[in-house]
C-alpha cells in the first residue's frame, strides 16, 4: 500500500489535492481512500489530508503517521513545530516541497534527510490559472511520484474540479496546469518498505484531581506571540509617494495589521500581516503593490 | 468515490425523500449541503427547510412523517443533545422518520472527532439505530432504514449512524444503485396511521394522565421495537436480492472457528479487522464480532455468535462515566445465563477519534489468552485503551498549560 500525506493551508486546496490523487487512483483500477483532517474551518490554519492506494482491499483509517510519500504545499509549515510535516517519513520515502529553491537548497534549509523533489507550484498556478489554489497542481505532482498515469490524472481532475466549478475555461485551466506539473517532474523510484510498528505499552491511568485533569489553561495565553504573517503569498509594499494618509487601507485590514507612523503614514505589521492584499485593492492612490513572498527579500532586502 | 455525507446524501435522494429540515453542525454538514444543491439545481424534488435548532429540527421531521410524508433529517453531537427531547417525543408518536447522526465526542472539552456517547445517549428512546462501517453501509443503510421503519410492525424512528471524519469525510469507492431498482426495494410510504386526508382530521401525541395509560404505550413502542428484528431479517434479505450486498444484524468476521473474538462498532471495526488477520498471523484463534443494529439489541444472535468462545473482548468507543463500556454491560446481559459463557472483558478506546494502534490490539489479544480457563477471573472493571507515549504527550502538554 501506498500512503501519501500532503500538508497546507486551509484555502490552498490540500483536500481537493488528496481527492484528485484519490480518485486518478481509483480510475487506474487501485482500491483508494482519501480523508482530509481539520479543526474548526479557518483560510490560513494548518491542514493535512491523506490518501491510500492499494492493490488489495483497505483495512485503515484515519491518519497516516508512517508515509511514504509527503507533499508539502506550503513550506512555511516547515519551520511549524506543531506541524512537523516530514515527521514519520518512511526510510526511503520521498518529500515533494512546493518551492523556487532546488532539492539542495531545500535540504540545507530544511534539513531533510528523505529524497526531494522540488517544482513552484505556486508559480505556475499564477501563470495559469491567475490564483493560488493549488488543488490540481499538487494532486498532479502526487499521481506523478505515485507512479499514476497522466490520462488518469486527466480524467480525475476534470472529475473533481467539475463538481467544484462549473466555469468551463476554470476546469481546463485545471487540466493544464496539472497536466504541465506532471510533466515537469522527474520520474522517481520510490524505495519504502512496510513499516513494522513498534507500539508503545498500554497504561493504566492513574488519577489526578481536577486541579490538573480539568480541560482548563493556567498559563499565560501565548497568541500574541504566534505570526500569522509567516505563509503570506504576496507581500503588500509601499510607495509613499503617492500616499494621502487618507487612511482607507487602516479602516479596510481585516486583521487590525496596518498601523500608522509617527509623522501619521500607515504601514503594515508584516508579522501579522496574511497577505489578504484587500489594502491593495482599496488604495485609491496605489501607493501599495504586491510583490510575491519568496522575491520580497531580494526586492526590498528585508 | 464518496465520502459518507455523500453517500447519506445519496441515500436520501433515492429514498425520495419528501421533507428535509435542517440545521448545520459539524461534521454533518456536508450531508445537507449536498441536498440543499441537488434541490437548488433541480435533481431532487424534496422540499428543505433551515430550522433555527435542532430541537425544532427534529419536530418539524417528526411532526412532517406525522403527515404521511417522508422525511429525513440529520445531526451530530451537540446537535443531537440540544434535540434530545424531541427524540423521546418523536419516537411516541410511531412515526417512520429517518435521522441520520454523525458520531462526535461530546463536550466538555469540546472536541470534533467520533465517539459514540452521542448515539448511545439516544440509545432508549424508541428510535431504532443501524451504524455503519463504510461509506456503502451507509448509503445502503438509509435505503434499508425506511423499509424497515415504514412497516406496519414497526412504525417507529430509526438513527443511522456513521463516525464523523472517518467515515463523514472520509472518501472511498461506493456504488451508486439506479432509481428504478431501489424502486423496486422501497415502495412509496403509504401512510396508514399519520397523515393528513380531508374531512378526517385526528389528534396526534396526545396527553395521559395515570400510569396504565402511560405504561401501555411505552411498552407498545418496545415490542414494535422487538418486531423490528424480524422485519428486519426480511428487510435484509429483499436488500440482497436486489443488490447483492448483505447486512445482517451482525456481521461476523473470520469467527467460524474463533476462539477470542473482538466486539465493535462502526468505522473502527476496520481496524479490528486487520487486528483479527494479524492475530491469525501470530497463531492466534481471532475473530471479530461487529454489532450493526444496536436497538433492537439482536441479542439471540448476539448470543449465538458469541457463546463457547473462550474469551470475548468488547470496545467500547464510548464511556458509561462510573460504570465503564456501555455495550460491555449490554453484551454482559445476553451472556448471563448461557452456560457456555465466555471470559468477557471490557476495553475503552478510540475516545474522540483517538486510533487504536495495532499494540493496543495485541495488548487486548495477549489479555484474552491470559485469561483462558481460570474461572471468575474476568475483569471487573473497563481497561482504557492508552499508551505509554500518549501519556507522555499529554504530561508535555499539561505542562504548557502550566500544571507543571
Amino acid at each position: 500500500m501506498l500512503r501519501l500525506r500532503f500538508h497546507g493551508r486551509g484555502g490552498q486546496g490540500v483536500k481537493v489535492a488528496s481527492r484528485v490523487l484519490g480518485t486518478a487512483a481509483f480510475l487506474e483500477g487501485y482500491y483508494a481512500q482519501d480523508f482530509p483532517l481539520y479543526g474548526a474551518e479557518r483560510r490560513g490554519a494548518p491542514i493535512a489530508a491523506f490518501t491510500r492506494i492499494s492493490e488489495e482491499p483497505i483495512m485503515e483509517r484515519g491518519v497516516i503517521s508512517e508515509p511514504d510519500i509527503v507533499i508539502v504545499m506550503d513550506k512555511t509549515l516547515l519551520y511549524d513545530p506543531r506541524i512537523m510535516p516530514v515527521s514519520g517519513l518512511k526510510k526511503g520515502g520521498i518529500v515533494f516541497i512546493n518551492t523556487p529553491q532546488s532539492p539542495e537548497e531545500a535540504r540545507a534549509e530544511y534539513k531533510i534527510s528523505g529524497q526531494i523533489i522540488t517544482l513552484d507550484i505556486t508559480k505556475i498556478c499564477l501563470d495559469i490559472l491567475e490564483r493560488t489554489i493549488l488543488s490540481s497542481l499538487a494532486g498532479a505532482v502526487a499521481s506523478k511520484i505515485a507512479g499514476l498515469r497522466e490520462d488518469s490524472l486527466k480524467e480525475a481532475v476534470e472529475k473533481v474540479i467539475s463538481e467544484i466549478v462549473t466555469d468551463r475555461v476554470l476546469i481546463e485551466k485545471n487540466i493544464e496546469a496539472s497536466l504541465y506539473c506532471f510533466n515537469a517532474i522527474p520520474p522517481v523510484e520510490l524505495k519504502t518498505a512496510e513499516v513494522i510498528q513498534k507500539g508503545s505499552g498500554v497504561i493504566t491511568m492513574p488519577f489526578e484531581t481536577a486541579g490538573v485533569s480539568s480541560p482548563a489553561l493556567n498559563a499565560t495565553g501565548n497568541t500574541p506571540l504566534r505570526r500569522t504573517g509567516n505563509w503570506r503569498v504576496f507581500r503588500p509594499v509601499w510607495n509613499y509617494d503617492a500616499c494621502t494618509r487618507c487612511m482607507i487601507c487602516v479602516a479596510r485590514c481585516p486583521d487590525g495589521c496596518i498601523l500608522v507612523n509617527e509623522d501619521g503614514f500607515p504601514y503594515t505589521d508584516y508579522d501579522n500581516c496574511k497577505g489578504c492584499l484587500i489594502c491593495v485593492e482599496e488604495c485609491p492612490t496605489k501607493t501599495l503593490e504586491k510583490i510575491r513572498e519568496v522575491h520580497a527579500k531580494k526586492v526590498i532586502g528585508k | 468515490m464518496l465520502t459518507g455525507n455523500a453517500a447519506a446524501a445519496w441515500g436520501v435522494r433515492l429514498a425520495e425523500v419528501d421533507y428535509i429540515p435542517v440545521y448545520p453542525v459539524t461534521p454533518q454538514t456536508e450531508i445537507i449541503e449536498t441536498l440543499a444543491k441537488w434541490i437548488s439545481d433541480g435533481d431532487m424534488d424534496s422540499k428543505l427547510v433551515t430550522m433555527d435548532s435542532e430541537h425544532s429540527m427534529i419536530t418539524a421531521a417528526g411532526a412532517a412523517s406525522a403527515t404521511g410524508v417522508r422525511a429525513f433529517t440529520a445531526t451530530s453531537s451537540q446537535g443531537l443533545m440540544y434535540g434530545f427531547e424531541m427524540l423521546y417525543t418523536v419516537a411516541g408518536w410511531r412515526v417512520p422518520l429517518v435521522m441520520v447522526n454523525v458520531s462526535r465526542g461530546l463536550s466538555s472539552p469540546i472536541t470534533l472527532e467520533p465517539d459514540h456517547n452521542d448515539v448511545l445517549a439516544a440509545r432508549d428512546s424508541g428510535f431504532l439505530q443501524i451504524h455503519c462501517e463504510t461509506c456503502q453501509e451507509v448509503l445502503d443503510s438509509l435505503l434499508m432504514a425506511y423499509r424497515l421503519v415504514e412497516d406496519e410492525q414497526v412504525l417507529l424512528p430509526v438513527i443511522v449512524n456513521m463516525d464523523g471524519f472517518y467515515l463523514s469525510f472520509t472518501r472511498e469507492p461506493v456504488e451508486v444503485p439506479e432509481l428504478e431498482t431501489v424502486r423496486k426495494f422501497l415502495p412509496p410510504y403509504q401512510p396508514r396511521h399519520a397523515f393528513f386526508k380531508a374531512s378526517q382530521p385526528m389528534a396526534q401525541g396526545v396527553a395521559v394522565l395515570g400510569g396504565s395509560m402511560y405504561s401501555y404505550f411505552k411498552y407498545q413502542m418496545h415490542l414494535a421495537s422487538q418486531n423490528a428484528l424480524n422485519v428486519y431479517k426480511e428487510v435484509c434479505g429483499k436488500f440482497e436480492k436486489e443488490f447483492g450486498r448483505n447486512y445482517d444484524t451482525i456481521e461476523g468476521y473470520m469467527l467460524e472457528d474463533a476462539k477470542y473474538v473482538l466486539v465493535m462498532t462502526n468505522s473502527f471495526s476496520t481496524l479490528g479487522k486487520a487486528a483479527v488477520n494479524k492475530a491469525r498471523e501470530r497463531g492466534i484463534k481471532a475473530g471479530l464480532l461487529r454489532l450493526r443494529l444496536i436497538r433492537p439489541f439482536p441479542v439471540e444472535d448476539i448470543t449465538g455468535a458469541l457463546k463457547g468462545r473462550r474469551a470475548v473482548a468488547v470496545i467500547d468507543q464510548n464511556i458509561s462515566i462510573g460504570k465503564g463500556g456501555i455495550l460491555h454491560s449490554e453484551i454482559a446481559s445476553c451472556l448471563y445465563n448461557e452456560k457456555q459463557r465466555p471470559h468477557l472483558l471490557s476495553f475503552i478506546g478510540g475516545l474522540g477519534g483517538k486510533n487504536i494502534s495495532p499494540g493496543e490490539f495485541e495488548f487486548i489479544f495477549d489479555n484474552m489468552i491470559k485469561v483462558r480457563g481460570v474461572e471468575g477471573e474476568g475483569e471487573k472493571t473497563s481497561q482504557l485503551l492508552y499508551t505509554e507515549t500518549e501519556w507522555k504527550e499529554m504530561a508535555r502538554l499539561k505542562g504548557i498549560a502550566g500544571k507543571g
